[in-house]
């Protein structure tokens, strides 16, 4: 960063990434079923990361890009059977993202049991 | 098999966000510098910008081509393919942007009116 403490801090005028879809509004008898819980807050900030975290997925974008210093040290490499490197920075940070994600469609469906989930959620296994 | 030619459909390594800024904003420095960090911050996420072109109008306010748009350039076409489905439909400033490729060729010899 550049001389710091005269910088003002500006907000970009870049709206953060929001949900490009829009919100669909229910219709009033709707709201019966779900008892609004689609407004309950908590709710939305799930709904909110979950959408965040499939747009990351999805997006081809590094999902781990934290500079070199700021990194915790690698595990131990694994390989595959062609000596191909799997568990890399990349497929960790996406097997991070994906967990999190089950996590918090489990969440929802703890909330909000009508919720259905996307095809590919499996739900945690009950034992320990 | 139907062939498609539209503008900003084929993949070049120049972003165009059309319908980003006004022209008053840009007539002022400060808010033009501004646009301009805006734009290398955040079109910096998708790939490494060689280069940010916001046109402005001339000093007596007469209009010049291209304003109120904004063009990245890219090293590779796949920052600006990143960027173009990123940026797609996102607001700034309360405009809602549009992106599209844009020739490089064009965008080489300056012309932004394409």
């Amino acid at each position: 960063n550049d001389s710091g403490s005269g910088t003002r801090k500006r907000k970009s005028r870049w709206a953060d990434d929001e949900p490009k879809l829009p919100t669909i509004q229910l219709p009033d008898f709707m709201k019966d079923f779900t008892g609004g819980i689609e407004f309950d807050p908590e709710i939305q900030a799930l709904n909110a990361r979950l959408l965040e975290i499939s747009r990351m997925l999805q997006s081809g974008l590094p999902l781990d890009d934290r500079p070199e210093g700021a990194r915790s040290p690698s595990p131990e490499p694994i390989y595959d059977n062609m000596g191909i490197r799997i568990n890399t920075r990349e497929y960790r940070a996406r097997e991070r993202l994906n967990k999190e994600r089950q996590d918090i469609i489990t969440q929802i469906i703890k909330r909000n049991p009508a919720f259905k989930p996307p095809a590919d959620y499996r739900p945690p296994k009950l034992q320990k | 098999q139907k062939l498609m030619y539209q503008p900003g459909a084929l993949a070049t390594k120049v972003v165009c966000l059309t319908q980003v800024v006004s022209e008053d904003e840009l007539k002022d420095d400060g808010e033009y510098e501004d646009i301009l960090e805006d734009m290398r911050q955040e079109g910096g996420k998708f790939g490494n910008l060689v280069n940010v072109v916001i046109p402005r109008p001339g000093p007596d306010g007469q209009p010049a081509p291209g304003v109120g748009k904004v063009f990245l350039e890219y090293v590779d076409v796949d920052g600006a393919a990143k960027a173009r489905t990123g940026l797609n439909g996102r607001k700034f400033g309360g405009n809602i942007v549009q992106a599209v490729f844009y020739p490089e060729n064009k965008f080489a010899q300056g012309d932004y009116e394409a």
